[in-house]
């Protein structure tokens, strides 16, 4: 076995940047068992996200669910992380490549360093710390929790070398180090190297390099940051003093022709100012008045317009259709006041207005950095028009060269889900040019044994996280630390800021060690999402992973409860004295394994489906496919191009036949799931087949669900009763089938938003508004002299979809903005239609008689399909009928029961290009699941006391998956790696011989007296 | 009376109610502070012996809350609590606590709005209904006396 | 098993009403099975108990316990350390359990929690039916394993009355006619001949008519 090497040098992949994407991609490949290089030019990695205050649209903070990324990255054993590293040169192709590496120096050994920051307060000048607003650059712990967890130095601004090495307690720095340049050989590459934030200075008329009250978003982010210059307190630059009218200035530098600004769209920029509006309200409500000047609001994503629908009524966020061409000083006695002077045009009003703010935020977008293309131009990468990383819509994470993958901001602007899908699809894709993995031995972290805390008194720890403003600011977290001290047993209680941040998870893991604890309480956020963090932790610290118990005080606490505070700290109180109560009865547990089932069923034959079955067949695993038509293809059949002109027809008849080909693909067409048990791992599936609905079972470990969503058949405006009326799907297909009669069309108008962004379907399409450009444009190429008027509500071209947007309007499409309370009027008017609206600019009403009227009517879920398969495999769903994802911001694919993913349309309506990226990255993330040989089922399982069991068989009958059993010697028996953990069971059992693990009845006792003893 | 804050204890499924709290916390939504959840893997999980424990322990209210009907990830344990719940609801009729102190409550992980909703609307019940007997009626002695 | 079921809560607070302290006594034997009186019911009795006096602002206290059997003295033993402490028992055993500990501890009060009802098996999740009414004197051997003892609402020996229809007893009809059920099963065992013997008449004493009854087991009861 030793002579087994593990790590096999042209067997890995090489990550440029340690953003979130960089992260999400290398975790994956190090879940599958994939030696990764990551690399990233700065001092620590983390990307953009680090520096956000919160992300939408659960207004979460970042670091909370980023840290515990970070810190899986810095220990992930498969993972070999290079900071200040740059990829230089490469030579080679697809699976062997020769990459050059350059590594500026640090000064710094980051094994000896502790980040103990004793260099920084000595030398506060040349050692790299917290940036904040402070101009003062370069920088390198952008955030307290950086990884690697350590300082670097400036050299340049140090001659007395000696002196700050000679401060350094743990001998960690070098004064000789130098720039390194090594030779690696790797399969594959992944580029994610972000994005940079267009800085607006360039733009003269917004002020934003004179005056000190005219602030980026991102800076904006850091003000409202708790690790940001001003902790958290929203001030304003200038004074100092809180702000009460604040501006956000949209598509600053974006969508615009004037110089220095990029014709694209940045796609996230009206989701993220909306988030700081409400944020700011919510912290500071009727304190603070916020508006949005914006040209469209693009909220088309998954849930989006929920959100803005949010801003607007619940925060009374106030929204202004204007694209204010400056900012101006207010003065006052000839002097500038601080305030700030907006002037607009407000779509709909005759007048100039004016109006003076206290602040302004410009919601800035992003632009690909020089280096980027440098990089690019280095290693021989593609670029498009607008220097990102050309890719098409039917491959979206390869460049133009093979074996190179990118993902997130580089190939396009997007936002974090976008950019974690397409990490996980680069992942998968990258994966494929590695040789199949053969070498099982999978590298283990060493752990310290496990402690032996039978018969010792409890010595419970309590840490309380702040998780930034989300519980400190709402609750005092020293005063609920104090309350905890005085409870029995407990020999610690302190606060520990954010609790997942690598460098609490150390101070927790080192208390445990010196004040010999053998219980502990975290007070953080849900123990949904973080409890494995916790758990990891203190089996790190030598604890059974079973003797932490987490109290859910933000979650379920904080953030509900923030209009009463005092209430919410005694309810903080509350939840610490039942965590305690119950930690001090937790026993260690084992976890039950059992061997991974590594074959995949996919349900949906569609784009998303095929695609997923495709990338995992080639990656030799087996795959069941399950369609319920007669054919494969799903709506896309219906298809004929993309709005960048690519075939779809082509594309889905060859993806068809390469499915059907596959030989370790079984296509089981006109085929119904009927039931379905087990867990991941060991799946057991249920169909009915072909016409005569045969019965068959099959096994699989994972499941993937790409059932697609419908075409939105709308009752309103003449359709399927007038023959000139027809949706974007249907004049598609007219378009490409009857070009003739196209020719003679005088006059062709367009309806945005039917059946979309209504009571009935609240959310947007997403498609419709690229459906309506591809198609207008298609008109015009056909017939040049057609009339076209879109009427729309905002146009949703997100990214370089604006350019096809930007040339309608060049060739003469007129849009027209139209109000939800005054939509356009249909009659018929023989072969015609007279379309009646009113036009925004004129101000009033006018008719069009149209040839063709296309009403752009979306898309809406199949209910019927994801209500049945949410029943049948008990996934939740969003109240539109999709299926609802794990975390809609940081696992957007995988489904909250583990095993089980999503891809398509059946997730939220996506154009063609997201769904592949989307089915690449279900295929990646499968593979995270499908690498492992055990699957780990918990500790949490049932446990007969034989002594007191009177053999009644209420347990026996009562258990859904008719485990138990009465022995040979006369008692219950509950098979462990049989049993599921509901529990029903123990609570079933008359005699009380019955215990679920982890939730004993002594534990939930203990729970509700350690409530009542406070409440008494 | 007036300043009568119920103790509300909701055992919540893991797999839906408790979820769906979390999701009432990420969009903000606010309820009555007077609940304090217990997690259990499963509605059917909750023992009747727990809820009686925590009404004569002195929580005003108690309402288990489990999955939609059909829903259950254990196949019908949300079924079983129902019918615990209504037994329980009988006995504590009859020992003159009232049965209303107890409920069952289904909803979906995704359902963050039913979940403060419920949470609300059976604070609000409660509050009517005045502090558990079983806690006020010693006290009521007490200045009696 | 012997199946019980607990008496209406009106009835068990009038018994203990007078006492400051009890005790409740559940078995783990056949009332555990029926889930009538196991650890699970004390549990709930005692809280609802409890909640009650509570409310009513009575001092009252219960201590729980339950043994393996209350109708063996053995068992019945285990209650004495505790029972200093009380001022009443309540028993959540059957009637023998309930005379067991009354027996033992004379100078106690012990009140019954269940109503005692019969020996019978479990029909399915959570609904026991009567089987035998201990006669004394088997004649199941005769009957297809059907007991006209227990499950024939006028304990007729030699075929139904003019009662049974559709194979439903007209004493009730969501019980099963015995006789139906014993020709049905006379029939699938190729045995209807059984049928056309008469049973003789039924010697009632060793069913209790010649007074209580008792078994002795010469060679164990030395």
């Amino acid at each position: 076995m030793s002579e087994q090497k593990r790590f096999q040098p042209s067997n890995r992949v090489l990550v440029v940047g340690g953003g979130m994407g960089g992260i999400r991609a290398a975790l994956d490949l190090a879940e599958t068992g994939r030696d990764v290089v990551l690399v990233d030019k700065g001092f620590a990695i983390g990307g953009l996200m680090t520096q956000l205050d919160r992300t939408f649209p659960t207004n979460n903070c970042d670091l909370c669910t980023l840290s515990p990324h970070l810190s899986a990255s810095g220990r992930k054993l498969h993972i070999q992380l290079m900071a200040m590293t740059k990829l230089c040169g490469l030579d080679g192709e697809a699976g062997h490549f020769k990459a050059t590496l350059t590594t500026a120096p640090r000064y710094i050994d980051l094994m000896k360093c502790t980040g103990c920051g004793e260099c920084f307060r000595k030398f506060p000048e040349s050692v790299r710390f917290i940036p904040g607003l402070d101009h003062r650059a370069p920088t390198c712990m952008r955030y307290p929790q950086g990884t690697p967890f350590a300082y670097s130095i400036i050299k340049d601004e140090r001659t007395d070398f000696a002196g700050l090495a000679g401060v350094c307690p743990a001998g960690a720095i070098l004064p000789d180090d130098a720039e390194k340049v090594q030779e690696i050989e790797i399969g594959s590459i992944i580029l994610a190297p972000g994005a940079e934030v267009f800085n607006p200075q360039i733009l003269d008329s917004y002020r934003y390099s004179r005056h000190p009250n005219v602030v980026t978003s991102l800076e904006y982010e850091r003000i409202l940051s708790a690790s940001g210059p001003t902790k958290g307190d929203l001030v304003r630059p200038s004074d100092g003093k809180r702000p009460r009218k604040i501006a956000w200035i949209q598509c600053v530098g974006s969508r615009g022709i004037q110089e220095g600004s990029v014709p694209y769209c940045s796609s996230a920029c009206c989701m993220f100012a909306l988030k700081e509006a409400i944020v700011t309200r919510e912290r500071f409500y009727e304190d603070v008045e916020t508006t949005l000047f914006y040209m469209d609001m693009r909220t088309s994503g998954k849930d989006y317009e929920l959100y803005l629908q949010r801003a607007i009524n619940d925060y009374g966020i106030r929204l202004v259709r204007a694209r204010p061409h400056s900012v101006e000083s207010v003065m006052e006695a000839g002097t500038p006041a601080g305030d700030l002077l907006i002037r607009y045009l407000a779509q709909g009003e005759d007048s100039l207005k004016t109006e003076n703010f206290d602040m302004v935020v410009l919601a800035t977008g992003f632009r690909v950095s020089p280096e980027a293309k440098d990089l690019a131009a280095k290693i021989g990468v593609d670029l498009n028009e607008h220097g990102f990383a050309r890719a098409g819509s039917f491959d979206p994470v390869a460049t133009s060269r093979p074996g190179i993958y990118v993902c997130g901001m580089f190939e396009s602007p997007k936002d974090i889900p976008d950019t974690m899908v397409q990490a996980s699809a680069a992942a998968a894709a990258a994966a494929k040019d590695l040789t199949p993995l053969r070498v099982v031995a999978q590298a283990r972290e060493e752990l310290p044994p496990e402690r032996e805390v039978a018969g010792e008194v409890p010595r419970i720890g309590v840490f309380v996280c702040d998780c930034g403003l989300n519980i400190g600011g709402v609750v005092n977290v020293e005063e609920i630390a104090a309350s905890a001290a005085s409870l029995p047993q407990v020999v610690v209680a302190e606060t520990i800021g954010h609790g997942c941040s690598r460098e609490s998870l150390e101070h927790i893991q080192a208390t445990i060690w010196s004040k010999r604890l053998n219980r502990v309480v975290v007070g953080a956020c849900s123990p949904r999402t973080h409890e494995g963090l916790f758990q990891e932790a203190v089996r790190r610290a030598g604890l059974n992973k079973y003797l932490v118990e987490i109290a859910n005080l933000r979650d379920q606490d904080t953030w509900v409860h923030r209009d009463l505070p005092s209430a919410a700290a005694a309810k903080a109180k509350d939840l610490m004295r039942m965590a305690v109560a119950s930690v001090r009865l937790a026993r260690p547990l084992a976890d039950q394994t059992l061997p991974m089932n590594k074959d995949v069923l996919v349900v949906g034959g569609g784009i998303a489906g095929m695609t997923a079955s495709l990338r995992l067949a080639d990656l030799g695993y087996k795959v069941h496919l399950v369609e319920r038509l007669k054919e494969l293809g799903g709506v896309a059949k219906q298809m004929r191009r993309t709005l960048e002109g690519e075939d779809v027809r082509a594309f889905v008849d060859d993806l068809i036949k390469r499915t059907e080909g596959h030989d370790r693909i079984k296509v089981w067409k006109q085929a119904m799931v009927v039931d379905h048990s087990g867990m991941a791992g060991m799946f057991r599936t249920g169909l009915q087949v072909g016409p005569q609905m045969f019965y068959r079972e099959i096994r699989h470990g994972i499941t993937i669900l790409a059932t697609g969503a419908l075409p939105h058949r709308p009752d309103e405006y003449y359709w399927g009763r007038h023959r000139a009326v027809r949706t974007q799907l249907e004049l598609e297909a007219f378009l490409e089938d009857h070009s003739e009669d196209v020719q003679v069309w005088d006059k062709v108008v367009m309806i945005q938003c039917v059946g979309s962004r209504v009571p009935e379907n609240p959310n947007c399409s997403r498609v419709c508004c690229q459906a309506a450009v591809k198609n207008a444009l298609k008109i015009l190429e056909i017939n040049p002299k057609a009339q076209i008027v879109v009427l729309y509500r905002d146009m949703r071209t997100p990214g370089f979809e604006e350019d096809y947007y930007r040339q309608a309007r060049e060739k003469g499409v007129i849009f027209a903005a139209y109000n939800p309370e005054a939509r356009p009027v249909v009659e018929p008017e023989g072969g015609k239609v007279a379309v009646r609206f009113t036009d925004p600019i004129l101000g009033r009403e006018l008719t069009v008689s149209a040839d063709c009227l296309a009403l752009s009517t979306g898309m809406i879920a199949d209910e019927e399909s994801t209500e049945d398969l949410g029943m049948i495999f008990h996934l939740p769903r969003t109240p539109d009928g999709y299926f609802l994802e794990d975390h809609i911001k940081l696992r957007p694919i995988d489904l909250p029961i583990p095993g089980f993913f999503v891809a398509g349309t059946a997730h939220a309506p996506k154009t063609i290009r997201e769904t592949i990226a989307q089915a690449q990255a279900a295929a990646g993330r499968a593979q995270t699941f499908l690498a492992r040989d055990s699957i780990n089922l918990g500790a949490a399982v049932a446990r007969v006391y034989g002594e007191l069991c009177a053999a009644c068989l209420i347990c026996v009958r009562s258990c859904p998956f008719g485990v138990p059993f009465i022995n040979e010697e006369g008692y219950s028996e509950i098979d462990p790696s049989k049993c599921h953990g509901c529990g029903v069971c123990a609570s079933e059992c008359p005699a009380k011989a019955i215990q679920l693990r982890q939730y004993e009845d002594d534990h939930i006792m203990a729970k509700i007296d350690g409530l009542m003893e406070g409440i008494r | 009376m007036e300043n009568f804050e119920p103790v509300i204890l909701a055992f919540c499924c893991h797999y839906c109610a408790y979820t769906a709290a979390d999701m009432a916390g990420s969009m903000r939504l606010r309820y009555p502070p007077n609940v304090k959840i217990i997690r259990v893997p499963c509605s059917g999980k909750v023992d009747a012996i727990h809820i009686m424990k925590s009404l004569e322990k002195g929580a005003d209210g108690v309402y288990v809350a489990g999955c939609l009907e059909g829903d259950c990830h254990f196949k019908n344990g949300n079924g079983r609590a129902t019918h615990r719940v209504e037994y329980l609801k009988k006995l504590l009729d009859e020992i003159g606590i009232g049965g209303e102190r107890v409920e069952m409550f289904a909803m979906s992980a995704g359902m963050g709005e039913r979940f403060a909703q419920t949470a609300t609307d059976f604070t609000e019940k409660i509050r009517q209904l005045g502090p558990n007997p079983v806690k006020a009626a010693p006290q009521n002695q007490r200045a009696a006396g | 098993m012997i199946t019980a079921e607990r008496k209406p809560i009106e009835e068990l607070i009038q018994s203990v009403k007078p006492y400051r302290s009890i005790l409740l006594a559940g078995c783990n034997e056949c009332v555990t099975v029926c889930a009538a009186g196991g650890r699970k019911e004390v549990g709930v009795l005692a809280s609802a108990l409890k909640m009650h006096f509570l409310k009513a602002g009575k001092p009252f206290e219960i201590q729980e316990i339950t043994l393996e059997r209350q109708c063996d003295p053995e068992y019945v033993e285990q209650l004495a350390s505790n029972l200093d402490q009380v001022d009443a028992v309540l028993s959540m055993a059957c009637g023998c359990g309930v005379q067991e500990v009354a027996r033992r501890f004379h100078n106690k009060p012990v009140f019954p929690a269940l109503n005692t009802k019969f020996m019978g098996a479990s029909e399915r999740q959570g609904v026991w039916s009567e089987r035998c009414q201990g006669c004394g004197d088997c004649v199941l051997g005769y009957t297809g394993g059907i007991c006209p003892v227990a499950r024939c609402s006028k304990q007729l020996f030699n075929g139904p009355c003019g009662g049974s229809s559709n194979g439903k007893c007209e004493v009730d009809p969501n019980v099963d006619c015995a006789w139906q059920l014993i020709w049905d099963r006379l029939k699938a065992l190729g045995m209807t001949e059984r049928y056309e013997e008469n049973l003789p008449a039924k010697d009632w004493r060793p069913a209790g008519g010649a007074g209580p009854r008792r078994i002795i087991r010469e060679d164990m009861a030395l």
